[in-house]
């Protein structure tokens, strides 16, 4: 089980102006992991991504990098071991998809080999002679993450890689993504707003909300949270929450309802017959999962954009 | 060099240099409207006269053309979003000097050209005797240096402003001001007004003969001030540009 840490910040914050936008931040990401950077638009995603790579000062904070601690003078030398794609893809549109990898490919110092390879990979083989500019949005988007793998580096680093795709292109990418650690070995840093898409690809999950990472662990852990109840829609409620707490159940009142643990079947039975015998109606008897998406709103808060 | 190589590299396809060398042909063409049929004495007077009119016509029109070159150097970069990326291959050091660097390449192309034009024009007019070298190499070097500080300039504008409409109406701006600047004194402490102050020639205009006399400038020690200024603006620029360049978040 690998357990080096290839990513680790500490109290990493940036404040522009009186803003924070991210709050001492304490990111961990596991070698051979698929870390999904989860948070609503605004969160401070980007920020923590720009501030790792070094694109933006951390207002106070630090970031170890491969177990190293990045400072100015080691910083290119760590981040060749790195790929990335921030936000929006970067290419020069009058070239071609072919001379845009070979200007990155020579500038990170990789092998010539590399550009036939990641454009395999990347399904760009055959546009290769064609100017980025006649691109689709979703082969951009490819030829960023082609760029971003130049090198086949240590550690992947994608803000937002679904972003302008289309189904079938989110699903490629979502493979491609979540093939990169068994293919190439690569651990991958992965953002979205998008609860579903991370719920498919990462198998670790960072939850930020309005700067605070509020939440952090294997999606496997969190998937835990989401506990199954059984909710009773009852006569009397006040009444029948009397009686199951003194029966010694830990029961709690919701918009009508009253939500027990999950118990089984016989004692659900044995249940209602005592609510029964005490003159209280039974309506409903619903068996209720708090979802990934609750647990996520719980956590982002309500208000915030999914 | 890797980076340098690779900012010639990006500018394919771009025809910097034959929009270069369009403008370039305006100004050529200016120089071959002006005097095209000189006569006895605009001939003796000739080559001593051209180091009179090159840098009156520069001061209108180079704040233009650096603007040109550097919006087009620097605008690939902001359409493609390229800096996030770039930034985390080389220090942004580096990139920022390889601009640099590539512009020179077409200033000095430029400027070659310049100088080629007008000494061929001189020949071709007939001009008598030949060009005095020593005050043509040192205008060709203070017309490079006036050059680079506007490039500099121009440069740090066109890094900074993704829309580049700004350095562009800056650069209009320059070249207007040099017109000014033009009709006000022959030396100037403004970037834009280098070439007035790197002027190797002067002349003396008699209004009751209305004889035009040309002549070596004897600097005065304002005027030498005002060439010192060229160097201290391309510092200025070029540090500013630097120290922005590197500092900014992308």
């Amino acid at each position: 089980m690998p357990t080096q840490n290839l990513v680790e910040t500490h109290n990493l914050t940036k404040q522009y102006g009186k803003i924070r936008c991210v709050n001492a931040v304490n990111m961990q990401v596991v070698s051979g992991a698929i870390y999904g950077f989860l948070g609503p638009n605004g969160a401070g995603k980007s920020t923590t991504l720009k501030m790792i790579l070094g694109l933006a000062r951390p207002t106070e904070g630090s970031i170890t990098l491969f177990d190293t601690p990045v400072n100015e003078k080691n910083r290119m030398k760590l981040l060749a071991q790195t790929g990335s794609l921030i936000e929006s893809p970067s290419y020069y549109g009058h070239l071609t998809g072919e001379e845009n990898l070979r200007i990155f490919q020579t500038l990170k110092g990789c092998s010539e080999k590399d550009i036939n390879e990641v454009l395999k990979i990347v399904r760009l083989s055959d546009a290769r002679k064609k100017p980025v500019n006649h691109y689709s949005l979703g082969m951009k988007q490819r030829l960023g993450l082609a760029a971003a793998l130049l090198g086949f580096p240590k550690l992947l680093i994608l803000d937002e890689p679904t972003n302008g795709l289309d189904p079938a292109g989110i699903q490629e990418m979502r493979e491609l993504i979540c093939s990169l650690p068994k293919t190439f070995g690569m651990t991958v840093l992965v953002s979205s707003h998008l609860l579903s898409e991370i719920d498919q690809m990462a198998d670790h999950v960072g939850i930020i909300r309005k700067g605070e990472l509020v939440y952090q662990n294997t999606l496997e852990s969190l998937h835990s949270h989401s506990k199954e109840q059984i909710a009773l829609r009852v006569s009397h409620t006040a009444l029948a929450l009397d009686l199951l707490r003194q029966e010694g159940i830990e029961a709690t009142q919701e918009g009508g309802y009253l939500l027990l643990p999950m118990v089984d079947d016989a004692y659900v039975a044995n249940l209602c017959r005592l609510l029964v015998a005490q003159n209280i109606s039974l309506y409903r008897i619903e068996k209720r999962e708090k979802s990934l998406e609750d647990i996520f709103l719980s956590l982002t808060g309500k208000e915030s954009s999914l | 060099m890797i980076t340098l190589r690779m900012e010639f590299q990006k500018i394919k396809r771009k025809k910097i240099g034959l929009t270069m060398f369009v403008l370039i042909c305006v100004q050529f063409a200016w120089l071959l409207w002006s005097g095209s049929h000189p006569d006895e004495k605009e001939r003796l007077q000739g080559w001593i006269e051209t180091l009179y009119s090159l840098p009156l016509v520069n001061v209108i029109m180079m704040p233009t053309i650096m603007s040109v070159l550097a919006s087009r150097l620097a605008d690939i970069e902001h359409k493609g979003n390229t800096y996030k990326l770039l930034n985390t291959l080389r220090r942004p050091g580096a990139l920022y000097h390889a601009k640099v660097i590539c512009g020179l390449f077409f200033i000095l192309a430029l400027s070659a050209a310049q100088f080629i034009f007008v000494i061929a024009l001189g020949y071709a007019r007939g001009y008598v005797g030949h060009p005095e070298w020593k005050h043509y190499a040192t205008s060709f070097a203070l017309n490079l240096a006036c050059c680079l500080s506007l490039y500099l300039l121009q440069l740090l504008l066109s890094m900074l402003f993704f829309n580049q409409m700004i350095p562009l109406v800056a650069g209009l701006g320059g070249s207007m001001l040099g017109l000014i600047l033009m009709y006000i004194k022959m030396y100037s402490f403004l970037p834009w007004g280098g070439f007035l102050s790197a002027a190797q020639v002067a002349m003396d205009w008699n209004p009751k003969t209305r004889v035009i006399h040309f002549y070596y400038r004897e600097y005065s020690p304002v005027e030498l001030c005002a060439v010192a200024a060229i160097f201290v603006w391309i510092v200025v620029f070029y540090a500013a540009g630097r120290i922005l360049f590197t500092r900014k978040e992308v």
